[in-house]
């Protein structure tokens, strides 16, 4: 059973962690930002609430989910970003290109 | 005692003549610490001696068999505890009893080869007696099992970490005021960490790199990495390097969804003119010479892979006399809960270690001392006062 939800509607889809994005979980999310991509829905929106920890290998999925949805004009963007999380976003300069928003509705918003 | 089966189970395993370096560092040292004892070993016993491959609180080397605890050990199928060996008949008159280093507690656990046949033993050892619980017996049994299975390891993977181990600098840097070290502890077997440096004709270059992901997908990448930026800096300035470097790896790096985090450094020795370039990395900070004070050397740069076309910018610093520059990997976050905690972690420690190979020992000793999930490697330049 997937850990990972997704919603999508038209062109967005509302992706949302895991509560450890680590080596384990990030393959899938990998998965699933790409089929998002693939079934057109481009305009992601990781919902990161419930997710306490990333590492690299998380980052790494996310990163490839914003390479892919780019490349099929769409972007991907985190809501809910927690500390710990921003904190490995600042570290890697990443925060520049995967853009934290406070909620969902903030992400979406722009769209 | 039966020593043929025993001695070509042995010299199947070729672990005497190649001795593995640093494999069973990691089992020693959590015995260590789990049964708190001065002394741990990893013996293996020939049909002469015995042969010390691992080890804490004694020197690897050879004793003969009627020395060794261990030959007691081998003909048991379990934990063989000797509380205090000055009452026990089996081993009072022994040299390393009777005599240095006056060996009182003994625990051993057979070693066993894939076919069966005991070769060795995981020991512990201490000058002062002591007892042995059933729970300690069983513990030290499942290292034991950790310790045979690091034995027979002789497959790929373990050529793959021989090839990494070479992937290092060849040569101390040769940098007259400069006192350059770095090093690594792989949390797996492999691992897409690395520092390297290099003579330039316009400076000194030290890296530090890491290539997410773990394993041997991620050290082979590393390799990719290392040998392109080694070429590219020779006729390149920084900034057009990691350029260079992102358009050869783009590929590779898209193919197996990873990205590289890396600083890198070049170093005008007379005047200390560091020019950097950080692809986030984040992770370099400047000591002063009193150990007082400590910056990041930031940068709003992104790691390779992370877009096409993407560009870095070099930024520049100066290495003052007595200032010493450290580079970790993010590995070492593992034991902070604040990357700035870590900075003033390494601030404390640069000002008690005298040299660079030092600070570079004790970081790493941390990171080893701690359960990491991540590899971690670090990388310090530090200039003469």
């Amino acid at each position: 059973m997937s850990i990972i939800e997704v919603r999508t509607e038209g062109r967005r889809a509302v992706v949302t962690g895991p509560p450890r994005l680590n080596m384990t979980a990030a393959p899938q999310l990998r998965e699933v930002l790409a089929r998002a991509v693939a079934e057109g829905s481009p305009q992601i929106v990781v919902d990161l609430g419930e997710t306490t920890f990333v590492d690299s290998s998380g980052l790494g999925a996310l990163v490839g989910g914003l390479k892919t949805a780019r490349q099929a004009g769409g972007d991907l963007r985190l809501a809910a970003v927690s500390e710990q999380v921003m904190t490995v976003l600042t570290l890697t300069s990443l925060n520049r290109v995967l853009r934290p928003f406070p909620t969902v509705e903030d992400a979406s918003r722009e769209w | 005692m039966t020593d043929e089966g025993r001695v070509e189970a042995l010299e199947r395993l070729e672990v005497l003549d190649a001795p593995p370096e640093g494999r069973f560092d990691r089992v020693v040292r959590l015995a260590q610490q789990l049964f708190d004892v001065p002394v741990v070993a990893v013996n293996l016993l020939d049909a002469h001696a015995q042969h010390t491959i691992a080890a804490l609180g004694m020197e690897c080397g050879s004793v003969p068999l009627e020395d060794s605890f261990c030959a007691h050990t081998i003909q048991q199928s379990d934990t063989l505890v000797v509380p205090d060996a000055r009452l026990d008949a089996r081993f009072r008159q022994t040299a390393l009893v009777a005599g240095d280093p006056h060996v009182r507690f003994y625990a051993g656990h057979p070693l066993r080869a894939p076919g069966g046949q005991a070769i060795g033993s995981l020991c512990l050892a201490s000058g002062e007696p002591r007892g042995f619980s059933v729970t300690e017996q069983r513990l030290l049994g499942d290292l034991a099992t950790w310790v045979e299975e690091e034995l027979v390891r002789s497959d790929d993977r373990l050529e793959a970490e021989q090839v990494q181990r070479r992937l290092v600098p060849r040569r101390p840097l040769g940098l007259e005021g400069y006192d350059v070290a770095g090093g690594a502890a792989a949390a797996r077997s492999v691992s897409g960490d690395f520092y390297d440096w290099q003579q330039l004709p316009d400076g000194f270059q030290v890296v530090l790199a890491d290539v997410m992901g773990k394993g041997l997908t991620a050290a082979i990448l590393a390799a990719g990495v290392r040998a392109v930026l080694r070429g590219t800096s020779r006729f390149n300035p920084l900034t057009e390097s990691f350029g260079r470097l992102a358009a050869s790896m783009a590929e590779d790096l898209d193919e197996t969804g990873s990205f590289v985090t890396m600083f890198a450094a070049r170093l005008t020795p007379e005047t200390g003119a560091l020019d950097y370039v950080d692809a986030g990395h984040g992770l370099a900070v400047i000591i002063d010479a009193t150990a007082s004070t400590a910056r990041l050397l930031s940068s709003e740069d992104l790691p390779i892979g992370t877009l096409d076309d993407d560009t870095w910018q070099t930024h520049q610093d100066v290495l003052a006399p007595g200032e010493t520059l450290a580079v970790v990997s993010d590995g070492i976050l593992d034991l902070f809960d604040e990357p700035w905690d870590a900075v003033d972690s390494g601030r404390q420690l640069s000002g008690m270690c005298a040299t660079a190979q030092e600070l570079v020992d004790e970081i790493l000793a941390r990171a080893a001392h701690h359960v990491v999930t991540d590899d971690v490697t670090a990388l310090v330049v530090r200039r003469e006062a």
